[in-house]
Order: C-alpha cells, then sequence, then structure tokens
C-alpha cells in the first residue's frame, strides 16, 4: 500500500547525557523507524531553535531529552510547528540491553498502543493520549517499518506518574514477555505552543528533584538539631538544684502488711496428667536402656 | 495589616508574611480546544491504539464485589504493579486480534521470514546464557540439600545394621560358650533367629513401670507432709519437727513392744548363759 501518513520524528539530546541516556535515546530510535537523529544541542541556546531544526530535518514531532547537573532527565514531547507540547521528569530508565528483559521483536515493526482507561477522564491526559498516539505508532506503509504487529507499548497512569513498558506478543492467547525499555514519566507542564508558549497545565504534585533532595537534606538536618536541643535541656536540667522533701509521717499511716494466709497441705494425691507422649518416650528410653544393658551383658 | 492592627488582633512576636497555597494552572477550555485543533483523523489502522484497563478476571474472587472502587494499585508494590501492566497489555491484546484480523493486518511472524530484530543474536545468546546458570545453580543448590538429607539416612541406616550384628555375634558366642561348657547339649542356636527373649523383656519393662510408680522415700515422704507445697524445702525436717519427740515410743525404740500374732515364744532363743544353765540343769 501507499505511505500516506507523514510523521516524522526528531529524537536528540543535549549535552551533558549519562550513558543510561544515551542507550535509552538509542533504543527509542531502534524501535521508531520513523525518527530521526541529530547532534547533541547545546545548552545555552534557547529552545525554540529546536523548532527550526526540526523544519531543516522535515520533522513535525520531537522528543527532546536534556540533562541537568548530570543526575537528573528531563523529556520533551512536541508538535513542532505550532501545536502543544509537554514537559517531562523521566525517573527508573531500564534500556533495552538488560539481561532481565528476555523478550526481542522484529527492528520496526508496529506496536500496539495500549493505555490506562485514566487517560480519558482528565483533559489533560486526554491531551497527553492524542500527542503519545501521534508519535509512538509507526505509520502504515512506512519504508522502513516491518507489516507485523508483535509488540505491544502499555501507558499506565499510577502514583500521577505515567509508567511505560514495551512487551512482546508470543502467543494469540496474549502471553507476553517484557522487551523493554521503561521508564517513569513525571509531568511538569503543557505548553500550548511548541517548546513555549502560554501554560495550559500545570502538574500540582511534581516536586523538582531539587525540592525533593534539598527536603532530604532538611530531615535529616533537622533530626540531628532536634538531637541536639533535646541533650542541651537535659543538661541545664542536670544542673538545676534538686530540692529534697522531709520524710512525711502521714505518708505511713495508710500502709498496712498484707494478711497471712494459712498453709494449706494436700493430703490427697492430686490426678496426674496422663502425658501420653511423654510416657511413651519414657518407655521407649528405658526400654533402650535395657537391652543396652543386656547386650552389653552377652557380649561380656 | 495596619487595620488588622488597629483592631488588636496582631499577637506580639513576629509576624511572617505567608505565601496562599499555589494555585496550579489547569487551563480546561484552553486545553479542549488544543486538543481539538490537534487532534488527526487517522484511521484506526494508522494508530493502533487501545483503551482499555487490566484483565479483572486475574484479580480473583475479589474483582465482583468491588468492581466500583477496585483495589487500588500500591505503585510500591512492585510485584502487583507489574502484574497490573502485564494484565493491561493482555487486556488490550485479546481486545485487538480479531479486529486485526479482520482487517488482515498479519500479527505471527512466518517461520521462514528473517528479518533484523531490535536485539542483536549476540544479546539474545547473553540472556539464554544467564538463564541456564541461574537454573544450573537452582538444580545444583537442590541435589546438595537432597544429597545431605540422604547422608544423614544413611547414616542411621549404616549404625543399625552393624549394632544388630554386633548383637548377633555376641548372642552366637555365649550360645557357643555355654554349648562348649556342657550347660546345654541343644544346638538350637544353629537354628537362624528367634526372638522369644526380647517379647518378654518388652512386656516385663511395660509391666514394671505401671507397678512402681514413685519409690519407697517418695511414699512415705508423701504420707507425712502431703502433696504440692514450695518446690524444694516443703519435705524435709525444721528444727521444730527435730525437736519434737512427742512421737517417742521407747518400746518400739528397742525393739520390744511389736504384739505380732502368730508365731510362739519358743521360737525365741534364750542367750548362752540361760543356756548353760539349762545344759547344767538336765545334765
Amino acid at each position: 500500500g501507499k505511505w500516506k501518513n507523514k510523521e516524522r520524528i526528531l529524537i536528540f539530546s543535549s549535552r551533558g547525557i549519562n550513558f543510561r541516556t544515551r542507550h535509552l535515546m538509542q533504543d527509542l530510535r531502534m524501535l521508531m523507524p520513523h525518527s530521526k537523529a541529530d547532534t547533541k544541542m547545546d545548552r545555552k541556546d534557547k529552545l525554540f531553535v529546536i523548532n527550526e531544526v526540526c523544519e531543516i530535518k522535515n520533522c513535525n514531532k520531537c522528543i527532546y531529552f536534556e540533562a541537568k547537573k548530570k543526575q537528573d532527565l528531563y523529556m520533551w514531547l512536541s508538535n513542532s510547528p505550532h501545536g502543544p507540547s509537554a514537559k517531562f521528569l523521566v525517573q527508573n530508565i531500564h534500556t533495552l540491553a538488560e539481561l532481565k528483559m528476555t523478550g526481542n521483536c522484529l527492528k520496526g515493526s508496529r506496536p500496539l498502543l495500549s493505555f490506562d482507561p485514566a487517560f480519558d477522564e482528565l483533559p489533560h491526559f486526554a491531551l497527553l493520549k492524542e500527542l503519545l498516539i501521534q508519535i509512538f505508532s509507526t505509520p502504515r506503509y512506512h519504508p522502513k517499518s516491518q507489516p507485523f504487529v508483535d509488540h505491544v507499548f502499555t501507558f499506565t497512569i499510577l502514583d500521577n506518574r505515567i509508567w511505560f513498558r514495551n512487551f512482546q506478543i508470543i502467543e494469540e492467547d496474549a502471553a507476553l514477555v517484557e522487551i523493554g525499555p521503561r521508564f517513569v514519566l513525571n509531568l511538569i507542564k503543557i505548553f500550548q505552543g511548541s517548546f513555549g508558549g502560554p501554560t495550559l497545565y500545570e502538574n500540582p504534585h511534581y516536586q523538582s528533584p531539587n525540592m525533593h533532595r534539598r527536603v532530604i537534606r532538611s530531615i535529616t538536618a533537622a533530626k540531628y538539631r532536634e538531637k541536639q536541643q533535646v541533650k542541651d535541656v537535659q543538661k541545664l536540667r542536670k544542673k538545676q538544684p534538686k530540692t529534697i522533701l522531709p520524710h512525711d509521717p502521714t505518708a505511713d499511716v495508710f500502709v498496712t502488711p498484707a494478711e497471712e494466709k494459712p498453709i494449706e497441705i494436700q493430703w490427697v494425691k492430686p490426678e496426674p496428667k496422663v502425658d501420653l507422649k511423654a510416657r511413651k518416650k519414657r518407655i521407649y528410653k528405658r526400654q533402650r536402656k535395657m537391652k543396652q544393658k543386656m547386650n552389653c551383658g552377652n557380649a561380656k | 495589616m495596619q487595620e488588622a492592627f488597629s483592631r488588636g488582633l496582631l499577637k506580639p512576636g513576629l509576624n511572617v508574611v505567608l505565601e496562599g497555597p499555589k494555585k496550579a494552572v489547569n487551563d480546561v477550555n484552553g486545553l479542549k480546544q488544543c486538543l481539538a485543533e490537534f487532534k488527526r483523523d487517522l484511521e484506526w489502522v494508522e494508530r493502533l491504539d487501545v483503551t482499555l484497563g487490566p484483565v479483572p478476571g486475574i484479580r480473583g474472587p475479589q474483582a465482583t464485589s468491588q468492581n466500583k472502587d477496585q483495589k487500588a494499585v500500591d505503585p510500591e508494590d512492585d510485584f502487583q504493579r507489574e502484574m497490573n501492566f502485564y494484565s493491561q497489555a493482555q487486556a488490550a491484546v485479546l481486545a485487538v486480534l480479531p479486529r486485526l484480523r479482520q482487517l488482515k493486518v498479519p500479527t505471527k511472524r512466518p517461520t521462514d521470514y528473517f528479518a533484523e530484530m531490535a536485539k542483536s543474536d549476540q544479546q539474545m545468546q547473553k540472556i539464554r546464557q544467564k538463564l541456564q546458570a541461574k537454573q544450573a545453580a537452582m538444580e545444583k543448590s537442590e541435589k546438595a540439600k537432597q544429597l545431605r538429607a540422604l547422608r544423614k539416612y544413611g547414616k542411621k541406616v549404616q549404625t543399625e545394621v552393624l549394632q544388630k550384628r554386633q548383637r548377633e555375634k555376641a548372642h552366637m558366642m555365649s550360645a557357643i560358650k555355654k554349648y562348649q561348657k556342657g550347660f546345654s547339649d541343644k544346638l538350637d542356636f544353629l537354628e537362624g533367629d528367634q526372638k522369644p527373649v526380647a517379647r518378654s523383656t518388652k512386656g516385663g519393662a511395660k509391666g514394671q513401670q505401671m507397678k512402681k510408680g514413685p519409690s519407697a522415700k517418695r511414699r512415705y515422704k508423701n504420707q507425712k507432709f502431703g502433696y504440692g507445697g514450695k518446690k524444694k524445702g516443703s519435705k524435709w525436717n525444721t528444727r521444730e519437727s527435730y525437736d519434737d519427740v512427742s512421737s517417742f515410743r521407747a518400746k518400739t525404740a528397742h525393739g520390744k513392744g511389736l504384739k505380732r500374732p502368730g508365731k510362739k515364744g519358743s521360737n525365741k532363743r534364750p542367750g548362752k548363759r540361760t543356756r548353760e544353765k539349762m545344759k547344767g540343769r538336765t545334765r
């Protein structure tokens, strides 16, 4: 058939990414035959330069990885000339090369996209769903694609984040094996324009990684400060003079010794509690001892 | 703030400027408009998207009663979370396959179709080797456990057999010696194993156990001091009981006062002097 759906995705990154991000990017390029690669962009340039790069490469969508502080990875998904764009924080990256992901799929085969029903409930998720569909679905009859549908991408909303998984379809009865990669996207903001423009949505549950680290450090600092304070208070208390009260004779007024109970002797033997197990064990042991004695006697 | 101060509402101390809670931008109309503009009307075949929840049957009997407020998946519980994703993917695949078949989109790769895979053959080899190594290690540990258990059992059996042999040998030797010394002229011991002796000892031991009970000392103490009481000191003499001589009978102490019925006085043999006197008298 004829290739009509002319989607092209530009996948590239900024400088300062680490090995995991680089592998993730390469994996995405391999899984999506309708993608194009580009060199690393210097972070000094403003973001709307990316729109021009996209135009040069004749791409209409973009996935841009931005690494900050060599620790945090941000991902931009955008529709290039006018459309909406979204910024995410990427966490929990596992690449294709991990040995625990045992599945495999054809290079360039078309994926099935599976979404959580929660994507239809809120408007910002609906917009994200449309964006993800347009980016991740391989166009039919694309020259580099394979005609088979043998793997499925799942997007699930859990804990206010989007979880991405890639499964291989082995059997017709839906037996699945994970291929990889896998990552978690934490939405930060959705913009009306591409890499700019008015903010359409801001995620209230999002906490920047800097803030997160700061909170953790302040917790440990607060613990230490509290301990120090408690110690200081104790020191002060020790130094204060203690007041010793004189003995109050009226305190012993109500002290009465306990009554003496008469000693009762049992003259009747109590009924023995028959513990069958213990009795058997005793008998058996005595038997064995006697046998041994007899055998020793015999031997002698 | 000035007004509040004049009304006397402000308390002494530092008054900190608090920011109100940050309001997150949520432009619903803008989002909807953007979506409407951005949407492309593609055929389903181009997009291949499904929106389905996870398969409810897998959850078990809980799903039937709590369909509305389904157990929220705990994101911290790794296994549950991954099973949720897996079942979602499964549901999607099951829903889509008939549709794909209708649209004549192939899903199964024919066996003679060779094409480049996402992971190279080398990578798949590595994965296979790792899995095999894991399995081999597990089997090895299982075998080692079994061997250890077997060795313990084998040792027990071995000691029993050795003991039995020793006993037989001893028995045989004693029987031979008896025959040699002439105590028994029967050659029964040569006729294989019979076990009448063992049975009687078994029976005898059991019977004796039930007859003995507590020893005589124990019985006397039970009679004198009763049952129960403190753990260690209740069946001993005390100073008072020792000094108490009310139960002293002189005749019993010197062995004279016992009134035994039966035996006559002639059993009482007179002393040596008395006997000699008697001898002298009769002669």
